[in-house]
């Protein structure tokens, strides 16, 4: 396992950017274990504070230091995203597996809940839940929320694999040999399905953090868990863009940049690495 | 039916020891859509039996039943195919079992270790994305019942004896050739040391000198383990060479068989006539002449003989009766009303 790290990080350029954006990101989101200041506590510092020596990304007009605050506005922000995205995966592989390789009725019962969870208007839905919820709402109901929306396209992307594994040769010598659904789906075909999983994992925090972000800024979730979106939804509350506070947006934006872009390039490159005709390519093995 | 007792009893004598009786047996592709029902009778009324040690051959050209006939005697069967008639007896330890009445352990018990299975398209068995090991892990350790390491070194001692190196079992199916993986999929088959090996089309996506090898080292195999076997190939060339009895299918239908020298040398059945003067030999510069027309439609197979279309030699009771199997030779089995019952011809 290690030597497979090392080996990625030595001969995949997009794995070694990757790694290290998202490790910066992660050490970042560690900091805020050691902040001076709790993450609610308001005018600890002077307010409006340009970036300097003292205050290395500013100050907010909440008298907040940008730094601090951003440290924990990354941690909960990643932490959604990858709780919105391991449960959505859970949720979309067990379907997808599921109704690809039973088929038949199984599979146009799934498919319909499926695809009625596509065709819903998923904005509304959370602003929805946001009013119905109010005062009750937290950020790991939210992710729980969109994790139970956020399945459906991937669990039809999952399913038409399952569907073409199971008419391979290799699945028809598993039940030949006696193996049962599960051993068959988890065993047999779920190696085939993981990169497209991986890829999905990426793609789905990204639009998770994406979509939690435009409710924060819109004050649609619980704006005392500081994340980027609420960071932003502040500046907003106090102007920051016209009363010149840039600091204040332009930190949250770039650091949530770069989280993307950093799980952008591991989501690719873990492809590679899991699919053994992907790495052959890479060894030079298959190119002109 | 006396000429029936009379071949069984003739088989009796020739065979001491049977493996595998199939009788009367009948497949069809039940399909209802939209309330059209259709029915493809792509197996209908076969009866053979494969005696111990035997290479059993299957012939015949494409669509005309014998992938369905093998996949019906293994039970590797889903839905639309389904058997509406006929036995497929197996006699494993010295104990007829009829593969369709037995419970799903039953049959997880003697799959693999008495009955293996080389699908078509055999080279696509291996999971792309798992190693070699875990595949013979994934298939067919628990029908070894040994511990994993002895396990392991079984497979090694088997895939020495395929002349494959060890090393195969930590590559990916795409890091081997044709060939190998052919090879690894024969070991796979018979690393139980089974009683009864079906082989669809083992070696068709091969080149010649190749496809060669893959056959000796098969039969090799096979004569090592003391196994029986049913070969299905469409290559005649194939079968002279390695099989002991054929079987020539048409339509579903089983229309001659006997052993593979006989039926080669003296082929009874026009349509096995034609089959065997396809082959070519050297020094032969006849022109080859292709047959008219196609295999017929088994949703609506014609009456009488379902040959009787396509063959040169057709009479009127052709188009009526279906024909019997007759003997006209030890062990040599017929199903024509001209050529196997020359008294029938001359009536009409």
């Amino acid at each position: 396992m290690l030597t497979t790290v090392r080996d990625l990080f030595r001969y995949n350029r997009e794995f070694r950017i990757g790694a290290l954006l998202t490790a910066f990101i992660v050490a970042f989101a560690a900091l805020s274990f050691a902040s001076p200041y709790p993450p609610q506590d308001t005018f600890v510092v002077p307010p409006d504070v340009p970036p300097s020596a003292a205050y290395w990304f500013g100050t907010t007009s909440r008298g907040q230091d940008v730094f601090w605050q951003l440290t924990f506005a990354i941690r909960n922000t990643m932490l959604f995203g990858l709780c919105v995205a391991i449960l959505s995966r859970m949720i979309s592989i067990a379907i997808g597996m599921w109704s690809g390789y039973k088929g038949g009725f199984v599979d146009r019962v799934l498919m319909s809940i499926n695809d009625t969870f596509i065709v819903i208007p998923l904005f509304p839905l959370l602003v929805l839940f946001y009013f119905v919820m109010r005062d009750k709402m937290s950020w790991p109901l939210l992710a729980l929320a969109m994790a139970c929306l956020g399945w459906s396209y991937d669990a039809r992307l999952i399913r038409s694999v399952a569907m073409s594994l199971k008419s391979r040769e290799f699945t028809q010598q598993s039940v030949f040999s006696g193996m049962r659904t599960r051993e068959i789906v988890l065993q047999e075909h779920l190696p085939y399905v993981l990169p497209i999983v991986f890829y999905t994992t990426m793609n789905n925090m990204n639009w998770s953090i994406g979509l939690e972000v435009t409710l924060s800024v819109l004050g649609f979730t619980n704006i005392d868990t500081p994340t980027i979106g609420v960071m932003i939804y502040w500046a907003n509350q106090h102007t920051a863009m016209v009363a010149g506070i840039w600091w204040w947006i332009f930190f949250p934006v770039l650091f949530v940049v770069v989280l993307f872009i950093g799980l952008f390039l591991l989501a690719i490159s873990m492809n590679e690495y899991i699919d053994p005709r992907s790495r052959l390519a890479r060894m030079g093995g298959m190119r002109e | 039916m006396s000429s029936a007792a009379a071949s069984a009893a003739a088989d009796a004598r020739l065979s001491p020891e049977r493996v595998l009786t199939v009788r009367d047996l009948r497949a069809y592709y039940r399909t209802n859509f939209f309330g059209m029902s259709r029915e493809v009778r792509a197996v209908d009324g076969v009866s053979l039996h494969v005696d111990r040690d035997e290479i059993y051959g299957l012939a015949g050209e494409s669509s005309c039943g014998k992938t369905t006939l093998i996949k019906t005697i293994v039970r590797a069967i889903r839905p639309p195919l389904d058997v509406v008639g006929g036995s497929v007896a197996f006699h494993f330890a010295g104990r007829e079992r009829d593969i369709y009445a037995m419970s799903r352990e039953e049959l997880q018990s003697i799959r693999w270790r008495h009955l293996s299975y080389i699908l078509q398209g055999s080279m696509n068995v291996l999971n792309p994305v798992r190693r070699v090991r875990q595949s013979f892990v994934d298939f067919s350790h628990r029908h070894i019942g040994k511990p994993m390491p002895e396990f392991l070194r079984l497979i090694e001692d088997h895939l020495d004896r395929v002349r494959l190196p060890p090393t195969v079992l930590d590559a990916y199916p795409h890091e081997l050739s044709g060939g190998m993986r052919q090879r690894v999929t024969i070991a796979l088959a018979s690393v139980c040391r089974p009683d009864f090996i079906v082989a669809d089309e083992p070696t068709t996506a091969l080149d010649v000198v190749v496809q060669r090898d893959v056959l000796a080292m098969l039969r090799e195999v096979q004569r090592e383990i003391r196994s029986s076997m049913i070969l299905v190939t469409h290559d005649i060339g194939v079968h002279a060479n390695v099989t002991d009895r054929l079987g020539i299918m048409y339509a579903g239908r089983l229309v001659e068989e006997g052993p593979t020298g006989d039926v080669i040398r003296n082929p009874r059945h026009p349509y096995t006539s034609h089959l065997v003067t396809s082959l070519p030999r050297i020094g032969d510069v006849t022109p080859k002449r292709g047959l008219e027309g196609a295999p017929p439609n088994l949703a609506a197979p014609p009456e009488g003989c379902r040959f009787h279309p396509r063959c040169p030699l057709a009479i009127g009771t052709c188009r009526a009766e279906a024909p019997p199997m007759v003997d006209v030779a030890p062990g040599h089995r017929v199903a024509c009303w001209v050529t196997a019952a020359p008294t029938a011809a001359t009536v009409q």
